[in-house]
């Protein structure tokens, strides 16, 4: 043992600061919610933080917000997820076209990625302005898209999509590149015309990208918070809050922590589920590494 | 390969245009209206180019009330997100040189804890990070945003990193081995230099991630003193009677160009890096 060590020291040398970094300041905080769950914590009062069991949970289950965050969440990770992958297959296909300047339209795709969350949340609460936003006036409609119930939903998704797109297009381009050119010659000869060569060579050596990106952006999404809360902060009422939202409300605007904590904890549960999927799939990967 | 007939070309570049437009639009609507006149902006009809072009709403974003006065924030920011990359490309490399580069025992776990714990940013963290910061007292500081941001950028980076040594000849460290140097001369003096261009590229991406935070300076900053751009122009939607809708674009152009275009620089070695490691599998 002692021997394997000195054998390995550098390479634990090597990955000491980082390790030592992370347990403290993110291992230790997910840790560390999980107890603050179990308390009465309120950053207002001075003499909070004492241990109260499970009250936290039951006052959860109990609240009335509570099935609706859940469908909200289920709803938000879903629904952009399949959207942004509905449109990203057809649009990296589309780029890896011979075409002009294929080069600057990959480019341009990359803009709403490096978007600052708050400006993409600004552009987009001013084109779906009620009183002056684009949207209205393209439509001729006169309706407050965020602060509808019937049209939230659908516009957040749409913003949510334009932020996520371009990752997902990038990583379907690098994957559709990777397809051996001879396959498609192979197919051509063999007289499959192209929604054949589509279906039998793209479809099926694209799918463990597909999935690997997809999982990444189910469980990247399932903890996002900033889109929501710039677009429409969990509103109306809570119409839009999914769990993320909401440990921020708790937390952070009625000074619940204990509270807030108890639904971080219940969101954790669900990642955990992700995670444990995800490593399935790459420990393909890892045995590569 | 065959030639693409015409209609096909057509609708190629019909799908194109439609994308880009999706795309695009939106930033050059911010453009666009960040260079209206108030007038242009509530006018009943919005044209796409402004018929007017005005700086006024540039001279708002750098002027203080009843302008954001993003001056000092954007300093802030500028602080934060410099020293955010330059530590995360200390712990990039020596982690990243370990991950891409040695074989040890207990690498896999070391990977997957590394993508664990990418995983968890957030609200997840954000109560027990508060508490945390007040306890060392850096709430409302400058560090500890720093520190905070270190926890979403060093993940991403030690992972980027990786790949960049994978590229490196082997043979370039065995001469060096062979010559005597030490093993960490060696690290410092012949590897270090041979991934200089992902270095700068990791460290952009780094800085990129800290300026364009929201989240976790929402929690951790109130004061002036240590209050990011972004978290300056999100407080302005939130302000009290009209928007001023052409003013916030302003601030919205401000802080994204610069981003762009730092992106635009490293694109080329950030892609191969991002993509590596979901098209292997």
């Amino acid at each position: 043992m002692f021997q394997k060590f000195r054998k390995n020291y550098f390479a634990y040398l090597m990955i000491l600061p980082t390790l030592l970094y992370l347990i403290i300041f993110q291992i230790y905080p997910i840790f560390n919610s999980i107890w603050l769950s179990f308390t009465n914590l309120s950053f207002l009062r001075p003499d909070s933080g004492n241990f109260v069991g499970i009250k936290n949970y039951i006052a959860l289950f109990k609240d009335s917000n509570f099935p609706m965050l859940l469908g909200n969440s289920l709803l938000w990770v879903i629904g952009s997820t399949v959207l942004q992958y509905l449109i990203a297959v057809p649009v990296s296909i589309l780029l890896n076209q011979k075409m002009a300047a294929r080069g600057f339209w990959r480019g341009l795709m990359m803009i709403p990625w490096v978007t600052p969350v708050v400006i993409m949340g600004l552009i987009w609460q001013w084109i779906y302005d009620g009183d002056h936003g684009f949207l209205n006036q393209i439509l001729g409609t006169g309706i407050v898209w965020l602060g509808n119930k019937n049209t939230v939903w659908p516009a957040l998704l749409l913003a949510s999509t334009w932020k996520g797109l371009p990752y997902a297009t990038l990583m379907f381009l690098s994957g559709l590149q990777g397809i051996p050119k001879d396959l498609y010659e192979a197919g051509y000869v063999d007289g499959c015309n192209s929604w054949q060569r589509f279906k039998y060579i793209t479809i099926p050596l694209l799918k463990p990208v597909i999935f690997v990106t997809a999982l990444t952006s189910i469980v990247q999404t399932w903890t996002k918070f900033e889109v929501i809360w710039v677009l429409t902060g969990g509103g109306p009422g809570y119409e839009t809050s999914t769990f993320p939202t909401y440990i921020y409300s708790k937390s952070f605007i009625m000074y619940d922590m204990g509270g807030g904590s108890a639904v971080s904890v219940i969101s954790m549960l669900f990642m955990l589920i992700f995670i444990l999927i995800y490593l399935k799939v790459y420990k393909k990967n890892l045995s590569e590494v | 390969m065959k030639r693409r007939s015409i209609s096909a070309t057509f609708l190629l570049y019909i799908g194109l245009a439609v994308t880009m437009f999706f795309i695009v639009f939106p930033f050059f609507w911010l453009v666009s209206s960040s260079l209206k006149t108030s007038q242009e902006i509530f006018a009943i009809h919005q044209t796409f180019i402004p018929k007017k072009i005005t700086f006024t709403n540039f001279i708002y974003a750098f002027s203080g009330s009843p302008g954001p006065n993003i001056g000092p924030l954007m300093n802030n920011s500028i602080t934060v997100a410099v020293f955010t990359a330059i530590i995360t490309l200390f712990f990039a490399a020596t982690g990243g040189y370990a991950v891409g580069r040695l074989h040890f025992p207990g690498l896999q776990t070391f990977v997957i804890f590394i993508m664990i714990a990418q995983m968890f940013q957030g609200p997840v963290i954000m109560v027990p990070w508060y508490k945390m910061a007040a306890r060392m007292g850096i709430l409302n500081t400058k560090t500890g945003l720093v520190l905070i941001y270190l926890t979403s950028t060093i993940p991403v980076a030690v992972w980027l990193m990786s790949g960049f040594f994978k590229g490196i000849p082997k043979e370039m460290e065995e001469a060096a081995t062979i010559d005597g140097c030490g093993k960490l001369r060696t690290f410092f003096q012949i590897i270090l230099p041979l991934v200089k261009g992902g270095l700068v590229a990791v460290g952009i991406y780094s800085f990129i991630l800290a300026w364009n935070d929201y989240q976790y300076a929402l929690i951790l900053t109130t004061s002036e003193k240590a209050k990011t751009v972004q978290l300056g122009i999100a407080e302005l939607m939130g302000g009290i009677g009209q928007i001023n809708w052409g003013g916030i674009m302003a601030c919205g152009v401000i802080v994204t160009i610069p981003v762009i275009i730092l992106f635009g620089c490293v694109q080329r070695y950030l892609i191969e890096g991002l993509t590596a490691g979901a098209v292997k599998g």
